[in-house]
């Protein structure tokens, strides 16, 4: 199998937001840096298709304190988002917000309109309005054209699949998707920002895998490489649940201006009573399984409702829409005739099945030295992968001038046994494709793992999944290199199946949307506490800590 | 898994490209993030190898040079629910 072997400061392992942030900052620094990515920079990851809001203080719009900002910013739906990370990181996070905002202006993604920073929905009415509204449909190719005037090396279709080093991180090897060609990669850092997890619970139409808010090739790769070189793991067993339009999985719900409604009419949270621009409807950042709750009850369905939006909201939410990467909705509407201001459309709860991050700091260090974790690798939204790709670019430089490096050599022995792994898939003439292992994985995450769980089904679940483990290791086969990346995501995926009946198992209560039918009471002494995973010996051990202040 | 050719050519999962205005520069072989459009051939109408794999997203439309070349044709699964207008 050809091997390309290449060296450099600073190895982003994924070109989201995150990543090209990090990469441009680093290669400002003097860093030589590589942005290696699965898909190609210029639209993947959850930001490729663009977005239209970034969380966002300016002192001259919300008042002196970042305290009442980020306050009122935790009553939202980022209070799920950024829990248990510590305000000393979510001050880190919202003080530099405003500095990245103009930067971002100045290399041509608008954040003003008419002249002016203007906030909009995810807020309460009468709160103070925390996100900017942002022209970001260009936003990948904008950050891609900065990296590239920087001098970072971006090299497109490579999938890293694992990192490299004794006493921290120095390496790391990936496979090209197209060609087969195996990398290696000797670096000084790596920061980890393959995004967030798609593809291990069920879509919303069942087995048509890519139906889903997020992107389906984002399979935990960046937080499954770490966890196999020993990094910290944290509440992988938490569930993830989102609020969008039904059956056409899409984020971007607080683009939409209206109200939320049942069947008869009535609002079904107790915010707004007709459609409002300025802050939208707001009920599902309160409780997202609430339009789950509606249907299993049979109060439902939930309908946004638009009707008597005003001239001027419905011309700005058509504009937003564009940028918030709902082109493809709104051409959808259209064909089908459907008008947001006559026809009140079916929303529903997404289940993306799987929350959890990888442990760092405030610094964005990870538990291995080397080794930095950005965007949703810790937490939703542009604003904290674009803040934390920066903050870790900073961080990863000032690291490699300390000069430790890693013991790499092992790096062609663990190249040539995943060569070997790869060469097994692709010899096979017959067995499992990669969409076979997928869909038998994700029937028992939902039936084992989901919306209910106790210990004799989370028992039975690991025990399945065991088998399904072995039997995949021996069948699973691709035609090509395009199906060998998919079955090393989904090789992945299996892995991370695994951590989350772990955790769920030790996790005995019910907390959030992890609903133990054997443990029903949320324990407040676990309040302030998290679970934590790692690898010893190639089984994972569970840690309670204090989470961090 | 089905590709293109084995299907008939006849089936128009999304993306869908008008060969008739495709200049066949390859922009969207490169950008599309899943790459249903693997095997591709340079100077080629590229192929859906995998239009299963489509999230969507529109990248390809963004990039082609062509307006209404290539359009996102969504499934039938994928139809929004609504209620008719009173």
């Amino acid at each position: 199998m050809e091997t390309e072997h290449l060296k450099c400061d600073v190895l982003c392992v994924g070109g989201g937001i995150g990543g090209l942030m990090a990469a441009i900052r680093a290669s400002e620094l003097g860093a030589k840096v590589i942005v290696a990515e699965k898909g190609n920079v210029l639209h993947s990851g959850k930001g490729g298709g663009g977005c239209d809001h970034y969380l966002c203080y300016i002192p001259e719009v919300h008042g002196s304190s970042i305290d009442t900002y980020i306050e009122e910013m935790l009553q939202t739906q980022q209070l799920h988002n950024f829990q248990t990370l510590g305000m000393k990181r979510i001050r880190a996070h919202i003080a530099r917000t405003f500095d990245i905002v103009k930067l971002w202006d100045s290399w041509g993604i608008p954040t003003k309109q008419n002249g002016k920073y203007h906030f909009a929905g995810h807020a309460f009415p009468g709160g103070l309005r925390c996100l900017l509204k942002y022209e970001g449909r260009r936003q990948k190719p904008v950050l891609t054209e900065q990296a590239k005037k920087r001098k970072v090396q971006i090299v497109n279709r490579v999938m890293v699949f694992d990192l490299l080093g004794k006493g921290g991180v120095g390496g790391a090897v990936g496979i090209d998707a197209r060609t087969g060609k195996i990398f290696t990669f000797e670096t000084g850092a790596v920061i980890i920002g393959t995004g967030a997890v798609a593809r291990l619970f069920p879509a919303i139409t069942p087995a048509w895998l890519n139906n889903n808010a997020t992107r389906p090739s984002l399979t935990g790769d960046g937080r499954l490489m770490a966890y196999r070189a020993g990094a910290e793991l944290q509440d992988v067993e938490m569930r993830m649940l989102h609020v969008g339009p039904k059956y056409f999985a899409r984020f971007g719900q607080a683009t939409w201006v209206g109200v939320f409604r049942d069947p008869h009419g009535k609002p079904i949270g107790p915010f707004v009573t007709r459609p409002e621009g300025l802050y939208g409807d707001i009920t599902p950042e309160v409780n997202k399984a609430l339009f789950h709750d509606y249907w299993t009850s049979g109060r439902g369905p939930v309908y946004m409702d638009g009707r008597g939006i005003s001239d001027d909201d419905y011309r700005d939410m058509v504009h937003w829409f564009a940028h918030e990467g709902l082109t493809p909705v709104s051409e959808h509407m259209k064909e089908e005739g459907i008008d947001q201001r006559k026809h009140p459309v079916e929303f529903m709860t997404y289940d993306h099945g799987c929350q959890g991050r990888i442990v760092t700091n405030e610094n964005g260090e990870t538990s291995l030295k080397g080794l930095y974790a950005i965007g949703e690798e810790l937490a939703p939204g542009v604003s904290n992968a674009s803040v934390f790709g920066w903050i870790c670019g900073e961080n990863a430089v000032n690291y490699i001038k300390s000069g430790h490096r890693p013991d790499v050599s092992g790096m062609r022995e663990q190249a040539q046994q995943k060569a070997a792994l790869v060469g097994s898939i692709l010899a096979r003439k017959d067995g499992a494709d990669w969409r076979e292992v997928n869909i038998a994985l994700q029937q028992i995450m939902q039936d084992y793992a989901g919306w209910l769980r106790s210990e004799a089904l989370l028992e039975a679940g690991s025990a399945h999944l065991a088998r399904l483990k072995k039997k995949t290791y021996q069948i699973i086969r691709a035609g090509n290199q395009h199906e060998v990346m998919r079955c090393l995501e989904v090789l992945n995926l299996i892995e991370l199946g695994e951590l989350v009946f772990t955790g769920a198992l030790e996790r005995r209560e019910t907390r959030g949307n992890h609903v133990r039918l054997d443990y029903p009471l949320t324990n407040p002494r676990m309040n302030k506490q998290v679970q934590i995973q790692k690898r010893i010996d190639g089984k994972p051990v569970t840690e309670w800590r204090a989470e961090a202040r | 898994m089905e590709s293109r050719s084995q299907i008939g050519g006849q089936a128009s999962m999304p993306p869908v490209i008008d060969e008739k205005k495709c200049i066949r520069c390859g922009k969207c072989v490169d950008t599309c993030p899943e790459d249903v459009y693997f095997g591709s051939k340079k100077k080629h109408v590229p192929q859906v190898t995998y239009p299963q794999e489509c999230a969507y997203c529109n990248g390809c439309v963004e990039e082609c040079p062509v307006e209404g070349t290539i359009r996102l044709r969504i499934p039938l699964p994928m139809m929004l629910l609504y209620k008719q207008a009173e």
